[in-house]
């Protein structure tokens, strides 16, 4: 007989979640992280997207540590001395929140502190080596030569799953689907935030933003959020174009986003209270290894789920999701015919009919264009000539828009059949 | 018969992260987190080799309010077989006199021991006094500053490290060995381990379960007395820089600066 009914690798969002689901249905479970204390190892920029928490944790918007609901979503297209931004603010928001920035330090330690106590067996600290197999079959994990023995195991260990890939049931991540993501938390008192950012307590804002200024062309999407006394900002670049351009570095990145004439004066007398970076998984769905197998699950961002559109990055509620998930089919494997591939396929079955594999089917091949020089390099020029004829008064007579925006493309080099047909396409997978 | 080892342990801030306050001179601990004090670590380790090499029971102990429980399981997780917590209000505020005599009934109270490792000092406070201490209480033989011990037929082999040289001592157990920092590579938890310490749990005794009557112990019973603290002048660095292939200019520079002597003949 096993030790334990399940075991959990990785104590963040989808593991936390998948073991208290698992508790919940009194199963024995073990939960393994290598931080400690849980959260410390973390990067995560912060925004809490839906309701997939309340699975196992009705009451977590009253619980949970969360920083400020997002009131205020931004979308931001920056040159080197404009900014063209959309700035969406809604009352509908106050009455369904829908996204909360969270601190992944204090949010990891909450989630773990509720499954110890909701009876999960944490362990802090150690590192799992990789599955233990009995033929094909895994059988628990390994870890300094020791064998824990469990019936099933839910990997969810993140971005960079190396048990996974020590364990060989999946390929090592490629270039093309990773992206380096660079943190820094910046400290600011609660009421300055407030104040540029146009908040009122407890409100808050997220913001997406296309860097199209960066030194050397180089293609990086920047975030930013407001927590109660801190801002999260940061950049992700993808790491293909990281190798291609072997002079970039990411903190030079995130230096030129700080430095922007419209980033700076946010931040201004603010103090960088950490820094961080790690990997983020953007290769969508082909990119996804097999999710299940006999005796084992893969969960959260170790199996890819993340998702990104341009306009919002997500991620930690697809973990949740994903891990609910993956508890669920071993609770109902264990009612049943017990733990094998065959009872746990159901796993991919529950994520196709739910949002998790329903999102990245639906926008499969979006990275072409998130990733595309189009956005990168062409829109922001073209969008800031466009603003500049539209409201730089130059003493020159007036001109009709459409005049503007041909002399515009024009200056770009985009052929208007180009742009056309990249317009739609991306219109088509947004 | 089981060899019978103690390891003496203390929780201490991080000394990356404490401060002196420039205004009353005292230890701001607030913005620290706790550790393990580092000579402990290579305590542990050294009572773990001779447990590799003979067999023994190591029980790891500490004189702490309830905070100190992780870092006892942790102590557990590397290895060691049981651990005990002395925790009571009436030794809050004790120095290192009666932490020594708290620390040494509860030895006694566990019965038959054959050797103590301690770490040289702890880095919060770094007296180095409760191995000793401790020794003394126990009326135990002692070697301090142990670079590296092995045990032989009731006695203790230790190196130790002086400033003249090192030193190699034999003393019959029971023994008091204080180890010093970074001596060895204190060994990793392992998840089986960690299992095993959180189903065991650890041991409280408060004072009274050691034997101790109450006036015996804390602040009142404590004969050290704080007067008042100043800070470390910080030393300017010259930040002068050499060509490494100027070897004989670095030289002269450390000799004439009279860091370095010039040797005799």
């Amino acid at each position: 007989m096993s030790e334990f009914d399940a075991i959990v690798v990785g104590g963040g969002p989808a593991g936390t979640s998948a073991a208290m689901r698992l508790a919940a249905n009194k199963l024995n479970v073990l939960l393994v992280e290598k931080a400690d204390p849980p959260g410390s190892k973390n990067v995560s920029g912060g925004v809490l997207w839906g309701n997939s928490l309340s699975g196992v944790m009705p009451d977590w918007e009253k619980t949970a540590p969360l920083e400020r609901y997002v009131k205020s979503k931004g979308i931001g297209f920056l040159t080197k001395d404009s900014s063209i931004d959309i700035n969406f603010r809604s009352t509908k928001f106050n009455e369904t929140k829908t996204g909360y920035t969270v601190l992944r330090t204090k949010l990891d330690q909450f989630l773990n502190k509720k499954a110890k106590d909701a009876g999960v067996t944490v362990v802090t600290g150690v590192t799992v080596d990789r599955l233990a197999f009995e033929g094909k079959k895994v059988v628990g994990v390994e870890q300094d030569g020791d064998i824990i023995t469990s019936d099933a195991v839910i990997l969810a260990e993140g971005a960079n799953p190396r048990v996974a890939i020590d364990s060989g049931i999946r390929p090592p991540l490629k270039d093309e689907d990773v992206a380096i993501g660079v943190k820094e938390v910046i400290k600011l008192p609660e009421k300055t935030i407030n104040d540029r950012f146009n908040l009122r307590e407890k409100e808050g804002f997220a913001g997406e933003y296309v860097l199209g200024f960066l030194d050397g062309g180089v293609e990086a999407g920047g975030f930013l959020y407001t927590n109660k006394d801190s801002i999260s900002l940061g950049v992700v670049i993808s790491m293909k174009h990281l190798r291609e351009n072997n002079k970039t570095y990411s903190y030079d990145i995130v230096e030129q986003f700080k430095n922007h004439p419209s980033i700076a004066p946010l931040l201004e007398d603010g103090k960088v209270d950490e820094y961080s970076a790690r990997m983020v998984q953007e290769g969508g769905l082909a990119s996804i290894p097999k999710l299940y197998g006999n005796g084992y699950m893969i969960a959260g961002d170790a199996a890819g789920f993340s998702f990104s559109n341009g306009l919002i990055l997500q991620g930690m509620n697809y973990a949740i999701a994903s891990g609910i998930a993956a508890a669920d089919t071993v609770v109902e494997a264990k009612a049943g015919s017990g733990i094998s591939e065959q009872s746990l396929s159901r796993y991919e079955e529950k994520l196709m009919n739910s949002f998790v594999l329903r999102d990245m089917h639906t926008f499969k091949g979006i990275g072409d264009i998130t990733w595309g020089s189009l956005i990168h390099q062409k829109m922001p020029g073209v969008l800031e000539k466009v603003m500049l004829g539209l409201f730089m008064e130059d003493g020159e007579p007036k001109k009709h828009v459409n005049q503007i925006v041909k002399e515009a493309l024009k200056s770009s080099g985009l052929k208007s059949s180009k742009l056309l047909l990249e317009g739609y396409r991306m219109y088509k997978r947004m | 018969m089981t060899l019978e080892l103690v390891v003496l342990i203390k929780v201490v801030p991080d000394g990356k992260e404490v401060f002196v306050d420039p205004v009353n001179f005292t230890l701001n601990r607030s913005m620290a987190t706790n550790v393990l004090n580092p000579a402990d670590e290579n305590a542990l380790e050294a009572a773990l080799k001779i447990k590799d090499e003979h067999g023994a029971r190591i029980t790891v102990m500490t004189m702490a309010p309830p905070f100190a429980e992780p870092f006892l399981l942790e102590c557990m997780s590397r290895g060691a077989d049981q651990a005990v917590l002395i925790s009571d209000r009436a030794v809050a505020g004790s120095d290192t006199y009666p932490t020594s005599l708290t620390v040494a009934a509860a030895i006694k109270h566990l019965g038959k021991v054959d050797i103590v490792f301690a770490g040289e000092k702890t880095s919060d406070s770094s007296t180095g006094h409760v191995g000793p201490g401790v020794a003394e209480f126990l009326e135990a033989e002692l070697a301090t500053y142990s670079r590296s011990c092995r045990y032989e037929d009731g006695f203790v082999i230790a190196e130790r490290e002086l400033e003249e040289g090192v030193e190699v001592v034999k003393i019959p157990t029971p023994a008091v060995v204080t180890v010093i920092t970074d001596s060895n590579n204190p060994r990793r938890a392992t998840l089986r381990k960690k299992l095993n310490a959180q189903k065991k749990g650890i041991i409280v005794w408060s004072l009274q379960d050691v034997g101790l009557p109450s006036d015996w112990v804390g602040l009142r019973s404590s004969p050290t007395v704080v007067k008042k603290m100043l800070p470390f002048p910080a030393i300017e660095r010259k930040g002068k820089v050499i060509a490494l292939d100027m070897i004989d200019d670095f030289v002269k520079e450390l000799v004439d600066s009279g860091i370095i002597k010039r040797g005799g003949n």
